[in-house]
């Protein structure tokens, strides 16, 4: 996922998203774009009327766009949520290895005990 | 802190800012697509010739009804959950009371033992180098990183606001009124805001500053300072 913080000069997109900084935002602007041209130019060459492939082009950039958007946000959550699931598991790990607290030791415990 | 001539949001260091910036994301995308739309259908506009042909417009009607509901909902769900996770108080390790003055703030650490102090802008002219104009304290408020922190807002004179942009915390201190309001540092560092209700000459003269560390160095600095 492309973030670009200090490096980058910022590019704000209609003078307000800065689609640099924001994660997610320049591949749903681009994926927006790509279906426009998709869905205008595939209508186009279907009905041969300009104006509404136009209303169609405008449609389908705004539709993949906030498609795009919304996936790619849930998934960025999703990851969140594994990363602190990971974090507080490796410091649990560090606090607790060795100590009767540590899962691993009364999990070999058990396996000894069963054998 | 705030770069100069900066424009966005500070990074985040509490959960709650995390899920403020991620809706101001939301909102602004959501914004885009309206602006996107709103600029096509002003260049049709601009483009047509006028004419009063138009007798039932039922399927448009329906269309502009319909569209800026989902948009509402779109906004609403979100912004809503993050109210009333703001309102979440979850059993703090700390509480602490912030308590406005002209021109300068006083924290009291009441669950120990007394410990309480006032905290004043360091004047430029004092400033050691390297440091913040206008945003250094003589005192800061140390609270331990990763502990939810209780903290209650009030006022000695007039109102003044406690507020740190980067923990997304703002909360009015009213004289006479007791303000709740709740954060946790995801990290520790320092933290800094300013007074946000104009109370008088030197309302931007009388900074906050969090200084957010772990556990023992918390433990250590209040012993000092009871002591």
């Amino acid at each position: 996922m492309w973030i670009c913080k200090d490096v980058c000069q910022s590019f704000k997109l209609l003078g307000f998203l800065d689609v640099q900084s924001v994660p997610c935002a320049r591949e749903s602007v681009l994926y927006g774009s790509l279906g426009s041209l998709v869905v205008g130019l595939g209508h186009f060459l279907a009905t041969s009327r300009v104006r509404r492939s136009c209303d169609f082009a405008v449609g389908g950039f705004i539709c993949t766009m906030l498609g795009y958007w919304f996936y790619c946000r849930y998934n960025l959550a999703q990851q969140r949520i594994r990363q602190r699931m990971l974090k507080e598991g490796m410091r649990n790990k560090i606090l607790f290895e060795g100590s009767s607290l540590d899962p691993e030791r009364k999990q070999t415990g058990n396996e000894r005990s069963d054998s | 802190m705030a770069n100069h001539s900066q424009f966005g949001f500070q990074d985040a260091s509490s959960p709650i800012m995390e899920e403020l910036v991620e809706f101001h994301d939301h909102a602004l995308m959501v914004a885009l697509a309206i602006c996107s739309l709103v600029l096509y259908l002003l260049t049709l506009m601009l483009m047509e010739k006028l004419s009063s042909n138009t007798v039932d417009a039922q399927e448009v009607e329906l269309i502009w009804t319909i569209l800026p509901a989902i948009v509402l909902i779109l906004l609403a769900l979100p912004s809503l959950q993050i109210l009333y996770m703001m309102d979440e108080i979850d059993e703090p390790d700390l509480t602490l009371k912030a308590i406005g003055h002209q021109w300068y703030w006083s924290y009291e650490y009441t669950d120990f033992k007394d410990l309480t102090f006032d905290s004043y802008m360091i004047p430029t002219a004092e400033l050691p180098p390297g440091h913040f104009r206008l945003l250094e304290v003589d005192h800061r408020v140390v609270v331990p990183m990763e502990s939810p922190i209780r903290i209650i807002v009030t006022a000695d004179d007039v109102l003044h606001s406690w507020a740190v942009p980067s923990l997304g915390v703002k909360t009015d201190a009213i004289p006479g009124r007791l303000n709740q309001t709740s954060f946790i540092t995801t990290r520790p560092g320092i933290f800094y805001g300013q007074c946000s209700e104009i109370c008088g000459a030197n309302h931007s003269y009388m900074p906050i500053v969090v200084e957010s560390t772990p556990l023992a160095h918390f433990e250590s600095w209040s012993t000092l300072l009871s002591s």
